[in-house]
């Protein structure tokens, strides 16, 4: 003789609740026992349904209006669950369940760090490689979107961009993009590069220049932006977390989406700053591999180290340029394990001292002699 | 008479750390699979709402599935999915004539599903819903809601706003009066000048007490909604229902489940809709000489959740 349960039963006719004992019957079946009626549910049967939640029990038979018997008591939830699973499997959503209720905290930190872990190291790398997945057409349209609006103000000098041109197509230093080289009229120490082989550099940068190494440093730090496809892999990056984070937070309040976007953003920065000390150093190999001396790297850095020096220092932990000493140093090392300087080449040469003196009008001499 | 002194019938037994389990379990699901998962988590959680919640000590009941929402979900993505295309494309002609017709588009496409939604919202939550194993069902009629939402929206235009107090009241009289369970029925006697007076002193008191009487104003405005509220049983019986809600307790609630929240970065949400769970439905008191063991069950399964997945994107609550 087994044992009975208390059960609340409900007979789907009316709201009239009736106090029932069951118990479980082998081979299986579930005995109801009502004040005056008895009957016998077949556990294994496609109108049997069973539903735990909480301390809770829910079983309800037959068609609609389904017979409905409530259960509270925790010996017989686990020996009912216990038989029911038994037959049949269970799902993915009660394993999880079952896995978070038996520590919510733990399980909660757990997922945390499974999702730092993927925000850290898994989505970055997936980002990046699937950025390298497409096709150079993407860039070169970026850059084509954005390079008309970017110039609109600024007064290219067409005659020195050509004089920029040949001097860069000396250097070799892209092989999958087509580089194009302007020139602007401007006072700012600068040089850009958009995405798909526009690179502009400010006469402001190259009137400070001593050498044509500066110089052939300078484009090929520009010339490893685009040939790396930083501007591409940057975005895909940024789209991934974005998504990655507004998937992660749809639901909860602002001030955890405050706080993700801030940290995204700083994260960003520091991931923009790698790209620029990468530049550097594979700038320099493509220096190394035009004949050009690596060590004008550490030059061009020096001279942008002069003209920053009335930036902030503490400015410098949030700018996209890492400490220039730092990459003064790190350039220095690299150019001493590269080897020994190379002549400048004569060519290079005369092309870089063309592309000092400023067209007409002015007096170029007198300017430089100042 | 015993059975005349109002008491708290109604009583929610869910745990803080039970439904963080639930909610957590959902989001990562629902995280994993780039949110396809969101029916079947918005199911549980309704679940679990409606299991915890119990009147006189027996449960409630959702029957929805998870199933049932997605392919709602789907039909509501849809078609907003299409209204946001035609609005899209037409912005981006940049015609004068295409921008007016996007925005026309935009506004006519959300008064003309709203009475649809509302009514599909009740339709499918009432049907999944029982209580000792009997269905609540809503039996309004789609032209009589459309016919109040025109007639209404209009005035409500025609008078700045003003007559929107009428407006949701005439709404909440029509929705709740056509709620049933088995042979009973719900009744709603809300008055739209009651309701807008008190809104009106609500507003001015908020103003000029810089927002503290806000919280007497929320307690004053449901407080109406309970108040007026009456279940009626075929032998003409009735139950009335009173709420007992104070300002000071909608301010300890709200300013507790604010804290709950934000400092806990999130995680507290759980606890903090235990609490306003056990807050409202502790709060509601009945009064009557009906027999709750009364009810016949009458109603038939209905289906469709479309409705209530547009509810859900234009958060529409439901009131009851």
């Amino acid at each position: 003789m087994s044992t009975y349960f208390k059960a609340n039963y409900y007979d789907g006719l009316t709201s009239r609740p009736q106090e029932a004992e069951v118990a479980l019957r082998e081979p299986g079946s579930l005995e109801v026992q009502l004040p005056n009626d008895r009957f016998f549910w077949p556990l294994e049967h496609g109108g049997m349904e069973w539903e735990r939640s909480g301390s809770m029990l829910r079983i309800t038979f037959g068609d609609h209006p389904r017979k409905v018997l409530i259960v509270r008591d925790p010996l017989f939830i686990k020996s009912f669950v216990m038989r029911m699973q038994l037959a049949g499997r269970r799902g993915v959503y009660d394993r999880t369940l079952s896995l978070a209720r038996r520590g919510p905290l733990l399980f909660f930190l757990a997922l945390v760090a499974i999702i730092v872990v993927g925000y850290v190291w898994v989505l970055p790398f997936t980002a990046e490689r699937m950025a390298l997945l497409l096709p150079l057409e993407v860039d070169r349209k970026l850059g084509e979107a954005s390079y008309g609006s970017i110039m609109l103000g600024l007064p290219e000098d067409t005659a020195r961009s050509a004089v920029l041109q040949e001097f860069a197509d000396k250097l070799d230093l892209s092989e999958k993009f087509d580089l194009r080289f302007h020139l602007v009229e401007s006072e700012q120490v600068n040089a850009f590069a958009m995405p798909g082989g526009d690179i502009v550099v400010f006469s402001g940068i190259v009137e400070g220049m001593e050498r044509p190494e500066q110089l052939a440093a300078l484009l090929a730090h520009e010339a490893t932006h685009v040939d790396e496809r930083h501007s591409t892999r940057m975005m895909v990056r940024q789209m991934a977390s974005y998504l990655f984070l507004s998937l992660l937070i749809g639901d909860v309040n602002a001030v955890v989406a405050l706080v993700a976007e801030n940290a995204d953003n700083l994260r960003n920065l520091s991931y923009s700053r790698g790209l620029e000390t990468d530049a550097d150093q594979h700038g320099m190999e493509r220096l190394q591999a035009a004949g050009v001396d690596p060590a004008g790297m550490v030059q061009l850095l020096e001279l942008l180290e002069q003209e920053a020096a009335d930036m902030p220092e503490e400015m410098a932990f949030l700018s996209s340029h890492p400490l220039t000493k730092h990459r003064i140093e790190k350039a220095r090392e690299l150019a001493q394990r590269m080897g020994a300087p190379t002549a400048t080449d004569p060519e290079l040469e005369r092309l870089f001292q063309a592309l000092k003196v400023r067209e007409a009008k002015e007096a170029p001499i007198e300017t430089v002699a100042e | 008479m015993e059975l005349l002194t109002p008491r708290s019938r109604l009583t929610f037994t869910g745990k803080g750390g039970d439904l963080f389990s639930v909610l957590i379990v959902n989001w990562l699901l629902t995280f994993i699979t780039l949110g396809i998962y969101y029916p079947w988590a918005k199911a549980r959680r309704l679940q679990y709402f409606y299991e915890h919640s119990e009147l006189d000590g027996h449960p409630f009941h959702f029957h929805g599935t998870g199933r049932e929402l997605f392919v709602g979900f789907i039909k509501a993505v849809v078609l907003f999915g299409a209204i946001y295309g035609i609005f899209f494309y037409l912005m981006q002609l940049q015609e004068v004539w295409s921008i007016v017709s996007a925005y026309l588009l935009l506004f006519g496409s959300v008064i003309a599903i709203t009475p649809l939604v509302i009514h599909g919202t009740y339709r499918y939550r009432m049907a999944r819903s029982s209580w000792r194993g009997i269905h609540f069902g809503y039996r309004g009629d789609l032209k009589e809601l459309y016919r109040i939402s025109i007639r209404d929206g209009l005035l409500t235009l025609i008078t700045f706003g003003i007559y929107g107090a009428w407006f949701q009241m005439n709404l909440r009289r029509y929705v709740l009066g056509h709620v049933r369970f088995g042979n009973s029925h719900f009744q709603y006697k809300g008055d739209g000048l009651d309701f807008f007076l008190m809104n009106l002193k609500g507003y001015l008191l908020s103003l000029f007490t810089l927002g503290i009487y806000s919280f007497w104003w929320q307690r004053d405005i449901y407080n109406y909604y309970v108040n007026n509220l009456s279940w009626h049983f075929s032998d003409g019986r009735r139950m009335e229902f009173r709420s007992t809600a104070t300002g000071g307790g909608f301010f300890e609630l709200m300013v507790v489940n604010f804290l709950l929240v934000v400092f806990t970065l999130g995680i507290g949400l759980a606890w903090a809709h235990v609490r306003t769970m056990n807050f409202v439905l502790a709060n509601v008191q009945m009064v009557g000489d009906a027999d709750l063991d009364s009810v016949v069950q009458t109603e038939l399964e209905h289906g469709g959740a479309l409705a209530d997945e547009l509810g859900d994107i234009m958060d529409i609550g439901i009131f009851l």
